[in-house]
């Protein structure tokens, strides 16, 4: 095993500049997000629930991954993690896209209606169980708190970042001891935001439905896609001939380690749910796979098992996988491919109780939620370094050793 | 040759651009192997007592077992809703104290956590005695102890098979899988230390025995190339299993139909729970053993922070899952779910229920400071509200539901009896001990593993030059 220098090497690309292939790259995605949110508008207006339910799937995803991503930042600094500092800015960039969710959001305030049964007030009257909930599930406090959870995220994505970038001019230490200090109350503040996002907006589109298991399994997904974006993007970038000689095998071995475990961790939260769920067999909680069974939807479960289970559970476990680029690139791309149909396994039954319908605006929702926030994370790339190089723990990182 | 002496203040000091040292004082490789084997040399004056006291609750456990079989479960607390009472309950307890072990030794390891190396030894000891514990108490609640080998899938004459659909059966094979495994990666840590212990040996027996169990162990290449190589898999196979133990515990109770019982978030949360109440043990019995025995300069005030942070973690999460089961029992609009829950914190038994959330939520809260986290007799006290508070949640979640079930005419309140108690009381006599035989033969400390923590392990490393911020990142291990 060769040994690596504790320092940069002094030819590393860590910029995207100007006449890079990266650097058009913001604009490309702005221009296919901007298409992508006209193109859904345009043609979802006659029929305003397919609308809001494809954009409500792509708001969940790539939520997701902006807010997996914070937790990735979060925890490095809760651990005092030394191995992942060469690819940590790039985490910190794609979470801090975060605040422009909250302007993705709007849509779904306007198309609630469609969306969420419990915001029709007939159907609340003659519902004894909503009305029993009316008290959080109402317009008012579902926005208030959709208002604070985008605060906080958006506090600390944008904090981390700004820390984190400071420290590259001076090198400060406090920098590091303030996002050290910060992490544990952010920790406990993004598990309560994440947990109560999940209930309002995807748990609820069932009102009668419940589950207390169903904050982790959409924090199960986040976290375990957010690895895989990283690993993607940091293979990408290196591809592009940035970052060489700064992140390698060893910190590729880590995070294909890590979407490993995750993907067990998706599966255990998951299968859990279910399983609890199917053996005791009460009526008000099996409605949520009843739905699922006995028609299209079905099949789409068993793709869940064997896909975002089964197939990179095997694929990902061996060593030479996680290390090889190639490999590794495809187990995380196929990673985040499945996260989508897990999202889209949450939400789509709710309107389609029949079975499958793909429409169209599913995939220019798409393309123009993940449009803008790519557009923003690559533009965030841009500015500023792609390595915290002062951070105390680069050497570590870089001469960092799988033993 | 000097030896660089690291201070607690060191160690607490927090520099970012290195690790802090793992084993202070000017420890090099000898002195730790003398600073571990010393109470096995010399076990002093505290041994017999503690050895004695510990002999005398499980004799207490001996007679309270033996009434037991004589006279059968009736001579417990059980009414007619509650008949599941303190049984499961010790079992559950003892159960997830057997968690940090394998999780310190198992999963921090893959996490690369190099200050285990301090504790993972005792922790993995208290691991199977705890699992000892916990066996005990399914064996015992069947009454007709003789037959207990019908929960094995035997096959037999009478074509009587367990139900292969109850989690109690799965119970059976997670835990014996669970304690296999955990004893398996003890030994293959221990060899190593036995093989020590051997080439140390004055008397003929001892250097006999260590070196049976030492299979040959020479310490070359070849061994020490398998050995790494065992500890991994051994840890890799360990981890799901420390998260399927608790797992398939919880199935116990969230399979069935039972408000309180019933949720879809107890697997996880009975996990953290888990890990909660086994580093709450290992701190309530490393703390007085690392001042007992003189292992101070390898158990550090470091290696508590680390495990009250772990506590502080593992504490809120098991808040969360409470506050989850309590949010959703309301949002549910199920009038048993919230009933349950109401009846939990308001209704006769809200004296258990509040003793469980101030040990269990609230009393970890003090470890966000770090003056309280570094004080070891604070740490201490915090750790037994830790156990209590754990064995109440268990009690609180076994009894409540039942004690107020889906018929109000069958309602009754559960009261143990003294032979309850004494079955309690006495399976810390077993479980102490063990763990007092075991300090008395076995190396409690992992001497091997400390060293490859030690600036010293480096090939870099000499000693002249070293000088405390000189040293590099690599020299100096990681206390993350």
């Amino acid at each position: 095993m060769s040994s690596h220098p504790a320092t940069l090497p002094a030819d590393a690309r860590l910029h995207i500049e100007a006449g890079h292939s990266w650097a058009k790259l913001p604009i490309v995605a702005f221009v296919v997000g901007v298409a992508g949110i006209a193109g859904t508008f345009a043609l979802g207006m006659g029929n305003t629930k397919q609308l809001y339910h494809s954009w409500l799937v792509a708001l969940l995803y790539f939520l997701s991954l902006a807010l997996g991503s914070l937790f990735f930042v979060l925890i490095q600094f809760l651990a005092k993690a030394g191995w992942s500092v060469v690819v940590r800015r790039i985490a910190e960039n794609l979470a801090a896209p975060v605040p422009i969710f909250a302007l993705l959001f709007v849509p779904i305030l306007m198309g609630m209606h469609d969306l969420y049964h419990w915001t029709h007030a007939d159907a609340v009257a003659h519902d004894e169980l909503l009305q029993g909930k009316s008290s959080f599930l109402n317009n008012g406090f579902f926005i208030v708190r959709a208002v604070v959870y985008f605060a906080v995220w958006s506090f600390l994505a944008t904090w981390y970042r700004r820390q984190s970038v400071a420290q590259d001019q001076t090198g400060d230490h406090a920098y590091t001891r303030r996002m050290t200090m910060a992490s544990a109350p952010g920790v406990a503040a993004f598990a309560l935001s994440i947990t109560f996002a999940a209930f309002d907006w995807a748990m609820s589109l069932d009102p009668h439905w419940y589950s207390t298991m169903w904050g982790v399994w959409y924090f199960s997904g986040a976290i375990l896609s957010a690895f895989a974006l990283i690993t993607v993007f940091t293979l990408r970038l290196q591809g592009a001939g940035l970052l060489r000689g700064v992140v390698n095998g060893e910190h590729y071995h880590d995070l294909g380690k890590l979407v490993f475990a995750f993907t067990v961790f998706w599966a255990y939260i998951s299968f859990s749910q279910y399983f609890l769920i199917w053996y005791a067999n009460i009526p008000e909680e099996t409605s949520y796979f009843a739905h699922r069974m006995g028609n299209s939807w079905e099949s789409v479960g068993i793709l869940l098992m064997v896909g975002h289970f089964a197939v990179p559970f095997l694929f990902m476990m061996p060593r030479t996988i996680k290390r090889n680029p190639a490999t590794l690139f495809l187990g995380a791309c196929w990673v985040l491919l499945m996260h989508y149909v897990d999202i889209y396994y949450a939400v789509m039954p709710n309107l389609h109780h029949e079975g499958v319908r793909f429409a169209a605006t599913d995939a220019l929702a798409f393309l123009g939620v993940g449009g803008v926030y790519l557009g923003l994370a690559l533009m965030m790339m841009r500015k500023g370094a792609l390595v915290p190089v002062k951070d105390p723990r680069l050497p570590e990182s870089l001469a960092f050793q799988n033993v | 040759m000097a030896t660089t002496v690291y201070t607690e203040a060191d160690q607490l000091e927090e520099r970012l651009d290195q690790r802090a040292p793992l084993v202070l004082g000017g420890n090099d490789f000898h002195s730790v192997t003398e600073l571990v084997a010393r109470p096995i040399d010399r076990p002093g004056n505290m041994w017999w007592p503690a050895f004695l006291v510990s002999l005398t609750l499980l004799g207490v456990y001996g007679v309270a077992v033996a009434y037991l079989v004589w006279e059968g479960v009736g001579i417990w607390g059980l009414n007619n809703p509650v008949d599941w009472g303190w049984a499961i309950v010790n079992f559950v307890f003892w159960v997830g104290i057997g968690h940090a072990g394998t999780l310190i030794s198992a999963i921090l390891f893959l996490f690369r956590q190099k200050w285990r190396t301090g504790i993972n030894r005792a922790a993995e000891a208290m691991t199977l005695f705890a699992v000892a514990c916990a066996l005990s108490f399914p064996t015992i609640h069947v009454g007709r102890v003789w037959l207990l080998y019908w929960v094995f899938p035997i096959p037999n004459q009478m074509a009587a098979w367990p139900n292969f659909r109850s989690p109690l059966l799965w119970d059976v094979f997670a835990v014996s899988i669970y304690g296999t495994v955990s004893l398996l990666f003890w030994y293959t840590g221990l060899i190593p230390d036995l093989a020590t212990m051997r080439d140390r040996a004055k008397g003929a027996l001892a250097r006999k025995l260590y070196g049976f169990f030492a299979l040959g162990w020479r310490g070359s290449q070849r061994h020490w190339q398998n050995y790494e190589s065992a500890y991994l898999i051994l840890a890799g196979v360990s981890t799901p299993l420390v998260l399927s133990v608790h797992t398939i515990v919880s199935f116990d109770f969230a399979v069935s139909q039972i408000p309180g019982w019933h949720t879809t978030i107890f697997p996880p949360y009975f996990v953290a729970g888990a890990i909660f109440s086994g580093f709450g043990m290992v701190l309530t019995l490393l703390i007085p053993s690392r001042i007992i025995f003189g292992l101070k300069d390898l158990i550090t005030v470091r290696h508590i922070e680390n495990m009250a942070k772990i506590c502080l973690l593992t504490g809120t999460m098991v808040g969360y899952a409470y506050a989850m089961e309590f949010f959703i029992a309301w949002y549910s609009g199920n009038p048993y779910e919230s009933f349950a829950f109401f009846n939990r914190a308001f209704g006769p038994y809200s004296w258990a229920y509040w003793t469980m959330i101030s040990c269990n939520v609230i009393s970890p809260q003090f470890f966000w400071f770090k003056k309280l986290r570094t004080n070891p007799l604070f740490v201490f006290i915090i750790s037994i509200f830790i156990n209590i508070g754990m064995w109440f949640e268990r009690f609180v979640i076994a009894v409540t539901s039942l004690a107020t079930d889906f018929l109000p005419s069958s309602w009754d309140y559960y009261s143990p009896t003294i032979w309850d108690v004494a079955s309690f009381i006495g399976s810390f006599g077993l479980f102490f001990t063990l763990f007092t035989l075991f300090v008395r033969f076995v190396p409690m400390v992992a001497i091997a593993e400390v060293k490859t923590v030690m600036p010293q392990a480096d090939p870099h490393h000499h000693p002249a030059a070293a000088s405390k911020h000189g040293a590099t990142v690599a020299a100096r291990g990681g206390a993350h």
